[in-house]
């Protein structure tokens, strides 16, 4: 058991928001990519929204025994994957425009700006609240170094 | 003859509880987004021990045998709460309650390390013979 443990399951999650801020603004900038890849048939395809995926950090040892024993341990968190969402793509009349279809469509990415704010305004809370959590952890181990002084 | 009059042990409980309930509230506040996460808690276990005296000893002929009884050392043990309300994710962890939880932990340590501290102080007094 380390000492600096408390700071370590904080700094996981300071590290997992960021990534999660970083996959939003990926999303908004290319909330109007109709080139991002190239499909079977050599076609383009617009831009994907990503998501990504968290799951509790415990893949210790100490974290398997405490399962089998029935104990529980704290743990930090980890992104496990980047998924994209599956979402059919919008689709607007737009005949100029030099994707277009043969109907005059144009596929647009899933990408939701709502949505998107509504993850970014949470990615920055939870950030928020690590900080203050990873603080606070910082303060009492400064506090412990004062004992016996 | 004891010399601490079993203060200074009972207070260094108290801050071993104290930093396992950060550890605690640190993996919560962490997880906060992660789905299907369940929150866990804290509690000292010899409450637990007296409302179900299920405890099983195993004789150790080692130090490095591992106790039958995982947390029989420690005087917390950690709980997983199942039985809250659910995020639309699964995810049961209250920020608000967190934050309150942290901040009380700390004034908590900080009052438990004052505490030590003044014993050793007036340990230090009688020691130099109250000059």
């Amino acid at each position: 058991m380390s000492i600096f443990h408390a700071m370590n399951n904080s700094a996981s999650a300071l590290t997992a928001q960021r990534l999660r801020m970083d996959v939003v603004s990926s999303n908004v900038a290319n909330a109007e990519t109709t080139r991002a890849t190239v499909n079977e048939n050599g076609e383009y395809e617009p831009y994907r929204r990503k998501m990504v995926e968290m799951a509790p950090q415990d893949k210790s040892f100490r974290s398997f025994l405490h399962k089998a024993q029935g104990t529980e341990s704290a743990s930090g968190v980890e992104v496990t994957n980047i998924v994209e969402d599956e979402d059919p793509f919008k689709m607007e009349y737009n005949p100029n425009h030099p994707d277009a279809n043969d109907d005059g469509y144009v596929e647009l990415p899933n990408v939701d700006p709502l949505k998107e704010m509504v993850d970014l305004m949470s990615t920055t809370r939870s950030y928020e609240a690590n900080v203050t959590s990873l603080n606070a952890s910082k303060g009492m181990l400064m506090k412990a170094l004062e004992i016996g002084k | 003859m004891n010399l601490f009059n079993g203060a200074i042990s009972t207070l260094e409980n108290s801050l071993d509880f104290a930093s396992a309930k950060n550890k605690v509230i640190s993996s919560n506040v962490s997880n906060i987004d992660t789905p299907n996460y369940k929150a866990k808690d804290i509690v000292f276990k010899d409450v637990l021990d007296n409302a179900s005296s299920q405890s099983l000893e195993a004789n150790r002929t080692n130090s490095k045998h591992l106790p039958f009884n995982q947390d029989s050392e420690s005087s917390h043990e950690i709980i997983t709460k199942n039985n809250t309300r659910y995020n639309h994710n699964g995810n049961n962890v209250d920020v608000d309650k967190e934050m309150a939880e942290l901040a009380k932990n700390q004034i908590y340590y900080q009052a438990l390390t004052d505490r030590i501290n003044g014993k050793f102080g007036s340990l230090q007094t009688v020691i130099r013979g109250g000059s």
